[in-house]
């Protein structure tokens, strides 16, 4: 018996609400509320387990959708939220201009390869107009102030 | 009521509230003409720029984004052929052969007076029904608040398209999201997985704001090619004069069916989370059935336009009506505007209209003004709306997730929220790549707090259970949970009983 797409999302929830059902049981009860803290996440996880273990039943049971012919670009998908994630990762450090610079450029020509010099341009340009226009319509402003880097104090 | 609607009105006039209400109307026109980009992208976009706003600027600039995004899909819907909302797929189907015929001005001009009219019916409900439903909600106790939560999370549920266990199971994911942190009544930490930022709770805008954005770019990045076709089909000259008299003779001439379209519209968006493309659908498939000449629809009949755009911006009264009385979110958009409001310290609910009178009637007023700044714009920039369809995504996606990152940023000045976009980012798109809707998970997210509250206070005051179905209310909105879910069960097997003969096999 194998499993498609549902059975294995239901396999991951089933095993996450397990998980954390086991965790409710050393919530310690607390002497105001008759219920205590671990009373309604109980409820909330029984529950998605059985929904979860039922997915993984009826995707065992059923008919199995044929594959689709698309075939999305993961690679692609996975480089930018990698990307994203080393700028959530700099902003601390960097600071929101230097991060903020450096990642809408990455983004941008990974997203449109520039082939000539004009193309670095269009790159750096949208880069340094995003990361000004961002600053000083927030912090100056709308007086939202943004990450400040803890190696640039910047 | 119309002396506060009156004065709400004057005082929306100012240029404080205007500015921000016009620009929010040009974004969400801008925004919904955007094939690709929905009213929720465009919204959450605006969110941060309405951070150091007072609450009726900033409210007022999301209510343009809402009443303009609806109107904004109609433009390319018509003029290209594809849809820039869900919500102007209906009005494709007789928009754009109108406009292949030679009639492009007509169309459009018969998708935007629809739509301001349809509107304008959408907010006479919306002003009229909000006081009414909101004094009702009034009565309610822990244990009818508990069973109006849980009915609006089971009909959510039930009513997503891919399967009913799943939308049960993405709703339960949303609720589970709330029990991470503290505990509402004692602030007893539990579950922190010892992460430290868990241990405060998770907001849910960062929540919302990372689903919804990650998942809608990176299935754009996932897809690629369409751009330059839209691109191309951007560059032809259109000639967009008509007779705005013919025009509005041809939808006023039909009033029963435009307010039966409207109704349609607000009903929709009454009931959580269903959104405009269904009532524009539901709206377009009611037009062909009471019209005598059913045939004519997709080649270019002026019915089904009408039908589409006058239900989809009805609904945006609907939706607001639902999040005005009740404090439940109709779509992703009303769940920003109540994230908006919570940052304001605003407490949206039953008790919100009469607690907030200024602030509801303002918000009334922007819905009322929007329509009409619609108009406006479209008159002004609709063929400069067909150049906006050339905004290359590769510099779009980055602006728009460093507009995300900074709202998230903004809710608490802290990296924490910004973590959290990301993480559930990742597990909004994993949860689309899955098949998981998005719309239960959300709600649950927003109400699961609400929902324990309400069922800690009801067991607190009485400690029987039976409350839940003896109490008239409460009883009424369990069952009707209870009916929403067997009816969603039925809708399910029907639609699959009538796929599987064009199912191969294998």
């Amino acid at each position: 018996m194998k499993l498609s797409k549902d059975g294995w999302g239901g396999l991951a929830v089933l095993a996450a609400s397990l998980l954390l059902f086991g965790l409710t049981l050393g919530l310690k009860p607390s002497p105001l509320v008759p219920i205590g803290p671990g009373f309604y996440p109980r409820i909330v996880l029984g529950i998605t387990a059985i929904l979860a273990a039922a997915l993984i039943a009826f995707d065992l049971a059923g008919r199995k959708k044929p594959p689709s012919a698309e075939k999305p670009a993961y690679g692609a998908v996975v480089l930018h939220f990698a990307v994203f994630g080393v700028y959530v990762a700099a902003l601390p450090w960097l600071g929101f201009r230097i991060a903020t610079f450096a990642y809408v450029a990455a983004t941008n020509a990974l997203l449109d390869v520039p082939r000539a010099p004009r193309g670095w341009l269009r790159v750096a340009l949208l880069a340094l107009a995003t990361t000004l226009a961002t600053y000083f319509v927030f912090e100056r402003y709308l007086l939202v102030l943004l990450p400040r880097g803890r190696w640039t104090d910047f | 009521m119309y002396e506060l609607l009156g004065a709400a009105l004057a005082n929306l006039m100012q240029v404080k509230y205007l500015l921000p209400l016009a620009l929010g109307t040009l974004a969400g026109v801008a925004g919904g003409a955007l094939p690709g980009v929905t009213i929720t992208m465009t919204i959450i976009v605006v969110l941060p720029f309405t951070f150091g706003l007072d609450p009726l600027q900033g409210l007022a600039a999301m209510t343009g984004v809402y009443v303009g995004g609806s109107a904004g899909g109609l433009v390319t819907a018509t003029l290209l052929g594809l849809p820039g909302t869900p919500s102007a797929i209906a009005t494709t189907f007789d928009g754009h052969p109108m406009a292949k015929k030679g009639e492009p001005g007509r169309a459009l001009w018969l998708g935007i007076w629809a739509s301001f009219f349809g509107g304008l019916l959408g907010g006479v409900f919306l002003i009229g029904a909000t006081g009414p439903l909101a004094a009702f909600a009034l009565q309610f106790g822990p244990w009818e608040f508990f069973s109006l939560f849980v009915l609006a999370l089971s009909m959510v549920a039930g009513l997503a398209e891919a399967s009913l266990l799943k939308g049960l199971l993405s709703g339960c994911l949303g609720l589970i999201v709330t029990v991470l942190g503290t505990d509402p009544v004692m602030g007893q930490d539990r579950l922190t997985l010892g992460i430290p930022f868990v241990r405060g709770g998770i907001d849910f805008l960062p929540v919302l704001i990372g689903v919804f954005a990650f998942s809608q770019i990176m299935g754009e990045i996932e897809r690629r090619g369409a751009e330059t076709r839209v691109a191309a089909a951007a560059d032809r000259v259109v000639h967009l004069a008509v007779s705005h008299a013919k025009v509005l003779w041809e939808i006023l001439s039909r009033p029963f069916q435009l307010a039966w379209y409207a109704f349609i519209g607000v009903l929709i968006g009454v009931l959580p989370a269903i959104g405009g493309s269904a009532a524009s659908m539901m709206a377009y498939d009611q037009a062909k059935k009471l019209s005598r000449h059913p045939q004519r629809f997709g080649t270019g009949t002026p019915e089904g336009i009408i039908a589409s755009e006058s239900s989809n911006n009805a609904n945006v009264g609907g939706s607001l009506v639902t999040i005005m009385a009740f404090g439940i979110p109709g779509d992703a958009v009303t769940a920003v505007m109540l994230g908006a409001l919570t940052i304001h310290g605003i407490q949206s609910g039953p008790l919100f209209i009469s607690q907030n009178a200024q602030l509801a009637y303002g918000i009334f007023a922007a819905y009322l003004v929007a329509h009409v700044l619609m108009v406006l714009i479209m008159a002004l920039g609709a063929r400069w709306m067909l150049r906006i369809v050339t905004v290359p995504r590769a510099a779009l996606f980055p602006v728009v997730l460093v507009l995300c990152t900074i709202g998230a940023y903004a809710l608490s000045n802290t990296m924490t929220n910004v973590y959290v976009l990301l993480a559930f980012g990742v597990l909004g798109y994993a949860m689309v790549k899955g098949g998981f809707p998005l719309a239960p998970f959300i709600l649950g997210v927003i109400l699961g707090d609400q929902i324990e509250v309400n069922l800690i206070r009801s067991v607190m005051t009485d400690a029987d259970p039976w409350l839940f179905l003896t109490r008239p209310i409460s009883g009424g909105l369990l069952a009707a949970s209870v009916a929403s879910m067997a009816f969603a069960i039925w809708q399910h097997r029907r639609a699959r009983g009538k796929a599987s003969p064009a199912e191969p096999e294998f």
